[in-house]
């Protein structure tokens, strides 16, 4: 969706306001929805217990997205280049997706312990798909004419690959990057709900069973600039690096 | 005649002082200036011109789509109207065939009656008898998918004839054509013309195509597009192949391709420098 | 017919492969139980299974239903109402950047612990999903063919009936089925945190009880339920969006 970091900012902004007016406005109880402000004063007071929670969870991520996007990319290149090894593994793929693998988390945790390696299993699990699969049919929508053409140059395997094959894939692969690293911060959540004691899942958890709600929007907040963030780099990236999406 | 006018009584459509400017945040383009035209009802005109001399954003103002810029006067059937109210008014055909996918032949060809608010079995009927003229017996319930670059030009053509009305514009229809379908094609249009007596205006950059098929050819400038030329095509009616290669055909051809010839050595230049 | 030998050959390659390493290790149950142990139990807690799989089956569907309408009517009132949308879509846009599992707490605070909390917080991870595919859909109409349709006389309403929806068929059915495997798993995470029943109950309290065979044999089962649905929903694209 086209609209800019500043717009979001704005548009943040604008509901900010209109909570605070609302929740003042109909006297709504803070158990039942907390004011804006109330919300701001639990981060502001805060700062080094959030900071702890993002600094952890985003580890977890990345790492999470960099094995996956690599992984990822890896399978994919090898489907798009031999038709046989994508027949055979390719629907793993697609049945692999739809097992929830969330629901492992208990299982994940299990086998790889309650540190840090657990949730980055479980980012790298969710980004490899569509990684995999973008990369695939990104690298298989090169036209046969350019691919002739290149041939036609005397060019070899590693030549049309590293020239064609993936500037082609290219803006399909952003695209799942995209989607992978969301998917892998949603992972990475749900993975300390399993067994932790520090990162954004764990203080979402704790403020649920206290019921303390100004805190659980505070973390919503957070997780919710973290996202726009994180959206808004790769679509600066993507912009600068990929600019020819457009023509394909 | 400069300016595109001929002595023609009660015309269907009048332009006179037409210019339409295009600006942005770097650069203003004159696409048009000062165009004048009177088309009489059943005439067909051909309009030529080198690439970039605004062909298409005249049809586009013609067909309601486009407001040019305020001066312009234009008369249609007598009575002045602002571009924007011509939508809907007059029988667009432009470029690309844009037939829709998901429908099949017959309902892409009975498209703007729908539109219009037509009921789907009165407008079965209305397209029915056609269909054997535009060659596509047979194909009524394919999909355009299924059809050749010809035919899907037929269905748009077809459902361009549908739509009644008193102006008929057809831009570039037989651009995409092979030369061999090309021809067909042209003799073809004059036959559906003759029979249903539309008016057209056709553009193409095609100069024998435009003599062949026109009873008068306008002649753009390069941008910023003016007529040039306004040539009248005495030829006689019904039109065989073999006047392609007459010497009254090839004077014809002559002049136009003088006009046109300095017309496209600047619209090139144009288009490197751009 | 090739390519479907291929297909189900990889997948039961993998089977038969976790069975003989299972069994060749003597890998103990509670790190990997063989497939074979796995549906015994599915058979055996039957019972329970089917409950939970009707309670999460339920919460995802119904979710899914009212996530996709509400989706799709926004997407297109957008389109008829640019004003609308250039206030709403900042915002839907800033609120799709929260990862769904951070209203997950606030849902179950606010709806308790029944389905549901779970219906809530599938309608917003089925929406958010369809809605990006269909506005894309809806906005990237070739403007070519919307020009010759207002040609005609149309208006937007029959511009859109005509035009932009079964030229964005194809974007919002890619939507609906990237939203079929988010709902079961928006489901089962959110039963995991707190539910009466469910599978994600039955598996969080497996594991809780130390029974990781029946955390696995539910496991199983949502697998098998979310691949059976998302094969429908793709049969009807292949049947239904055929031009693409």
């Amino acid at each position: 969706m086209r609209t800019g970091f500043g717009a979001q900012l704005a548009a943040l902004a604008g509901i900010l306001m209109l909570w605070e007016v609302g929740v003042r406005a109909f006297g709504l109880g803070s158990h039942v929805m907390p004011t804006a402000s109330a919300v701001f004063r639990d981060l502001w007071a805060n700062p080094e217990l959030m900071a702890r929670g993002i600094v952890r969870t985003m580890t977890e991520t990345l790492l999470g997205f960099a094995i996956g996007a690599a992984i990822g990319f890896g399978f994919g290149s090898a489907f798009a280049v031999s038709r046989a090894f994508e027949r055979l593994l390719f629907p793993l793929f697609v049945l692999s997706q739809a097992i929830p693998v969330i629901a492992f988390g208990a299982l994940v945790v299990m086998w790889l312990g309650n540190g840090i390696w657990s949730k980055v299993a479980i980012a790298t699990y969710l980004t490899a798909f569509p990684v995999t699969v973008n990369t695939c049919r990104g690298m298989q929508s090169v036209d046969p004419q350019r691919l002739a053409l290149l041939r036609s140059f005397g060019a070899g395997g590693w030549t049309i690959f590293w020239r064609l094959r993936v500037p082609f894939a290219l803006p399909s692969i952003a695209a799942a990057l995209k989607l992978g690293i969301s998917l892998g911060l949603i992972g990475a959540i749900v993975g300390e709900w399993f067994g932790d004691t520090v990162g954004l899942g764990i203080l979402l958890l704790q403020a649920m069973y206290n019921e303390n709600l100004p805190r659980l929007w505070a973390l919503i907040l957070v997780c919710g600039a973290i996202g726009i963030f994180i959206y808004a780099l790769f679509e600066a990236i993507e912009r600068r690096w990929i600019f020819w999406k457009q023509e394909i | 005649m400069a300016n595109g006018t001929a002595d023609i009584a009660a015309p269907i459509l009048q332009l006179s002082n037409l210019s339409m400017t295009f600006e942005s945040a770097h650069v203003t383009v004159v696409a048009l200036q000062d165009i004048g035209i009177r088309i009489g009802r059943g005439e067909f005109v051909t309009v030529v011109g080198p690439s970039g001399c605004g062909k298409s954003t005249l049809f586009n103002i013609l067909a309601g789509l486009a407001e040019p810029d305020a001066g312009a006067e234009i008369r249609y059937h007598g009575e002045t109207k602002r571009a924007l109210e011509l939508l809907g008014q007059v029988a667009f055909m432009p470029q690309r065939d844009l037939l829709l996918p998901w429908r099949r032949v017959v309902d892409n060809a009975i498209l703007p009656l729908q539109v219009e608010g037509m009921p789907r079995a009165a407008a079965l009927k209305r397209a029915e008898p056609l269909f054997g003229e535009f060659g596509l017996s047979g194909f009524e319930r394919h999909y355009p998918q299924q059809l050749s670059g010809g035919m899907r030009q037929r269905v748009a053509l077809m459902r361009t004839f549908l739509f009644e009305r008193d102006l008929t514009l057809l831009d570039e229809p037989f651009g995409a054509l092979d030369a061999l379908t090309r021809s067909l094609m042209q003799r073809w249009l004059l036959e559906v013309w003759q029979k249903h007596q539309r008016t057209i205006l056709f553009i193409t950059h095609d100069v024998e195509e435009a003599i062949f098929l026109g009873d008068r050819v306008l002649v753009m400038t390069a941008r910023p597009g003016r007529i040039k030329l306004v040539l009248e095509v005495p030829l006689a009616r019904p039109r065989p192949s073999s006047m392609l290669t007459s010497p009254e055909f090839i004077a014809l051809k002559r002049q136009v391709l003088a006009a046109i010839e300095e017309e496209s050595v600047k619209s090139f230049q144009q288009t490197a420098a751009d | 017919m090739r390519g479907h030998v291929y297909s189900v050959a990889g997948p039961l390659g993998v089977f038969a492969l976790w069975e003989l390493v299972v069994r060749a290790f003597g890998v103990p149950v509670y790190v990997l139980p063989a497939p074979s142990a796995i549906a015994k139990k599915v058979v055996a807690d039957s019972a329970l299974m089917l409950d939970g799989l009707a309670m999460t089956l339920m919460e995802a569907t119904v979710g899914y239903a009212v996530g996709a309408t509400l989706a799709l009517a926004i997407a297109i009132a957008f389109i008829l109402w640019p004003r609308l949308e250039r206030v709403g879509l900042p915002a839907l846009v800033a609120l799709n950047s929260v990862p769904v599992v951070a209203f997950a707490p606030v849902a179950l605070l606010w709806f308790g612990s029944g389905p549901g909390s779970k219906i809530a917080l599938v309608t917003i991870a089925v929406g958010f999903a369809v809605f990006v595919n269909a506005h894309q859909g809806l906005r990237s109409v070739d403007e070519s063919a919307a020009n010759l349709l207002r040609s005609f006389g149309a208006g937007p309403l029959r511009q859109m009936a005509m035009l932009r929806i079964p030229a964005a068929l194809p974007a919002i059915m890619n939507g609906l089925r990237v939203a079929v495997v988010r709902s079961m798993i928006v489901a089962i995470v959110a039963e995991m945190l707190a539910a009466f029943k469910g599978l994600g109950a039955t598996i969080f309290e497996s594991t809780q009880q130390i029974d990781f065979l029946r955390a696995w044999a539910a496991i199983a089962v949502a697998s098998a339920a979310s691949m059976a649905w998302y094969g429908v929903v793709n049969w009807i694209d292949r049947r239904y969006v055929f031009w693409r």
